[in-house]
């Protein structure tokens, strides 16, 4: 006897699936409002988070003897203000302006006074100079001093010492900061057909793992909604009332069904954000039209692999705590695409990068990613047969998933041993 | 094709690991007829229901619903599984729709059906409620609507009635007598003897997976021939009973409340008519009458002897 596949009752229960996962507000905002709202922030959220620092000002005591630190300080205050502007190293700051007064003590006597001043906070600083060449000053600060401004003033004091050194061996301390200031290289690409765009090494590098890590998202949120909604069928005990009206496995198909249309929606919206962030930045080039073609093609092969695990999983078990001790082995295998993504990225077609394109269910992920990344073509016969590991994979999987469902949806109790999983899977 | 029997079994045998659940049941569910399917909790009554709907498959033995297996005839067949189940945060109307559609009802006839249902089933303004919102007795009403609403030829309950006050047993059982009078085959399986005598014109009891009775009503009386007079004695009932006690063909007789009468058992070669004469010739009576063989005091004969079963019906509160 073979269960007949009637494509309405198929069709009504993947809609339904499909329904009471997309249409509620979680899905909705996580989903939908979420990225759309992400996409719109993201050219704004530079001017949001950029911020003004408050400008250094009070006094600044520097007590030394020969008279020269004050006057250097004074004018490493003045010019470094340019290295530390937007360029350097934080993009939502602007440089910390200088309004304070340097005054030079030459008595050594009046520290101590000073020292009480600083504490009292009369002071901004003080600086305490040394004849030690290991340790030419020392900078003290109120304990209500800002941070940036603490950073300004250490680096105002480097910055002095070298220039006082430049002077004693009669060098112009600017002109050799002009010599020695290494220029920005801009780099670029161009594409085929001729058009220019600004290369960016860390995006380039990422994006290949964004490619793996969409697909990874999409296919696990649907695979878990799919495995929740089984569990809550069986404990809620609707299943049987559903198995007088569908067949186990029109029931499987339409829950699979339904939920990678789940998937697709998550695929497709932050996939879309994602592209546009690179539009924005002018760098549609480094995602080529094959690469998401390959995406799309490895999606359902992705899909269809974790669904019908989770779906016999689902079927097992009694509720979401039972199922941890079946998802759990499932889930390091499905991990490692993640965890190897650097030495994959490395070296694409290195041996452990071809080894695991082949072995399921991480094969379809570090496809995506090796395709993606990889500066020279991946051997077209690795990712053929790739295809066609996976697709038997996907087929054995299924196969295997619906066996358990078929007797799992049924079972209630204890959760089922792996040897009585096995005993379903050989079961009429 | 159409045939007069609506489920065929042939020798259908289910084993669960070492357990045995179903030994080899044979029976026939003519069209038209209400067929009680009764046995004590674990007798292997569910285990033979979800075969019969090809919700599972059996080892051995062949099944045949509506001419066909139940995969093919899905839509022509209701079920009301006995765990009981609903979609808890959907609404009524929308889980009723559904099922309506899986059961492949017409999208124009749908609304008109549920709300007629709700209506008979005494479930005002429910539909825009949801599932996890009703009582238990109305989420009960709910699901056998879900059986229903596509006019099945062939309903298959599974415990209807447990769970139900006695208000909501009645409109299910007037429900059930409805159905009936639209032609509708219906086979419900229950413990509960008293609503199976009500409803059924033939019974099966299955014990331990096998089957040990199949007739009907008026057959299982023929055949369970009485044994107990009721006599009802127009003076002092304690004299009555010591009089009555040594006839040669009473082997016990004891006083009952409920019957207001003393109840006389008879010995199994006695004749009945021959035992009330006797009666009557020892001690003057207000009445004396053959008491008519309940389906409790068959279930009881056929499988009473074993304790586990007793114990299990009292634990279910049978």
């Amino acid at each position: 006897m073979t269960d007949s596949l009637s494509p309405r009752r198929i069709m009504l229960v993947a809609w339904r699936e499909f329904r009471h996962t997309a249409f509620t507000k979680g899905f909705i905002l996580g989903t939908i409002v979420l990225p759309v709202v992400l996409a719109a922030l993201f050219p704004l959220l530079g001017g949001l988070l950029k911020s003004t620092p408050t400008p250094l000002t009070g006094t600044i005591a520097v007590v030394d003897a020969s008279g020269r630190f004050a006057s250097a300080l004074e004018q490493s205050l003045q010019a470094e203000v340019k290295d530390e502007g937007p360029d350097a190293k934080d993009p939502f700051s602007e440089p910390v302006a200088v309004q304070a007064k340097v005054e030079a003590i030459a008595d050594a006597s009046r520290t101590d006074a000073l020292r009480s001043e600083l504490a009292a906070e009369g002071l901004t600083a003080l600086v305490l100079v040394h004849a030690d060449p290991e340790s030419p000053a020392e900078l003290l600060v109120p304990s209500s001093s800002r941070p940036r401004h603490t950073q300004r003033l250490e680096r105002a004091l480097r910055d002095a010492v070298v220039r006082l050194r430049a002077q004693d061996a009669k060098q112009d301390y600017d002109h050799l900061l002009t010599l020695m200031d290494a220029p920005r290289i801009r780099a670029s690409r161009v594409s085929r057909d001729g058009a220019e765009a600004r290369e960016s090494i860390a995006l380039r590098m990422l994006v290949p793992v964004g490619f793996m890590a969409l697909l990874w998202i999409a296919v696990f949120s649907s695979a878990n909604y799919l495995l929740t909604s089984t569990i809550e069928e069986k404990s809620s005990r609707v299943m049987e009332v559903l198995l007088s009206a569908v067949s186990p496995m029109e029931l499987l198909a339409g829950k699979m069904l339904g939920q990678a249309a789940v998937s697709a929606v998550v695929l497709v919206m932050y996939g879309s954000v994602a592209l546009a962030g690179l539009g924005a930045m002018a760098m549609m080039d480094v995602v080529p039209l094959a690469h998401l073609l390959w995406v799309v093609a490895w999606f359902p092969i992705a899909y269809l692999m974790v669904a019908a695990v989770m779906a016999g999983i689902g079927s097992a078990v009694n509720d979401l705590h039972e199922a941890q001790s079946l998802v759990a082995p499932a889930m390091i295998a499905l991990v490692l695409p993640l965890a190897l993504w650097l030495p994959i990225s490395e070296n694409p077609n290195g041996a452990v990068a071809v080894a695991f394109s082949f072995i399921p269910p991480a094969s379809p992920f570090v496809n995506v990613l090796r395709i993606t990344t990889a500066s020279d073509p991946v051997p077209l016969w690795q990712v053929l047969l790739a295809l066609g590991v996976s697709m038997a994979s996907v087929v054995a999987m299924i196969w295997a998933g619906a066996r358990v469902f078929r007797v799992g949806v049924l079972m209630q109790g204890k959760t089922p041993t792996p040897r009585e999983l096995l005993r379903w899977l050989r079961s009429r | 094709m159409s045939s007069a029997i609506a489920i065929r079994l042939h020798e259908v045998r289910k084993r669960f690991g070492a357990t045995e659940a179903v030994r080899g049941i044979s029976m026939e569910v003519a069209r038209g007829s209400v067929c009680g399917f009764l046995g004590p909790n674990g007798a292997g009554k569910s285990t033979t229901i979800r075969m019969i709907m090809s919700i599972i498959l059996p080892d051995a033995g062949h099944i045949e619903v509506l001419g066909a297996t139940a995969l093919d005839a899905k839509d022509r067949i209701g079920y009301l599984p006995e765990e009981r189940g609903l979609y808890r945060k959907m609404r009524v109307a929308e889980f009723l729709r559904y099922m309506a559609r899986l059961k492949g009802v017409p999208s124009r006839d749908i609304d008109h059906r549920i709300a007629t249902w709700l209506e008979r089933l005494e479930l005002p303004g429910v539909s825009r409620k949801r599932c996890m919102e009703l009582s238990k007795g109305m989420q009960q009403k709910v699901q056998l609507i879900a059986s229903v609403v596509h006019e099945p030829e062939l309903l298959i309950l599974d415990e209807p009635f447990s769970g139900l006050d006695p208000v909501n047993a009645r409109v299910l059982t007037r429900a059930i007598d409805g159905l009936r009078a639209a032609g509708t085959t219906i086979l419900f399986s229950t413990h509960q003897m008293r609503t199976a005598e009500d409803l059924c014109d033939r019974v099966v009891l299955i014990h331990r997976g096998e089957k040990l009775l199949d007739e009907t009503l008026e057959g299982i009386r023929r055949r369970f021939d009485p044994r107990t007079l009721l006599a009802e004695p127009m003076e002092d009932a304690s004299a009555a009973r010591a009089a009555l006690r040594h006839l040669p063909d009473v082997t016990d007789c004891a006083w009952s409340d409920a019957d207001r009468a003393l109840q006389l058992r008879l010995d199994e070669a006695a004749d009945p008519h021959g035992a009330m004469q006797q009666v009557l010739q020892a001690v003057p009576m207000r009445r004396v009458e053959l008491r008519r063989t309940t389906l409790d005091e068959v279930f009881v004969r056929l499988v009473g002897g074993d304790q586990q079963v007793l114990a299990a019906q009292e634990v279910a509160g049978d």
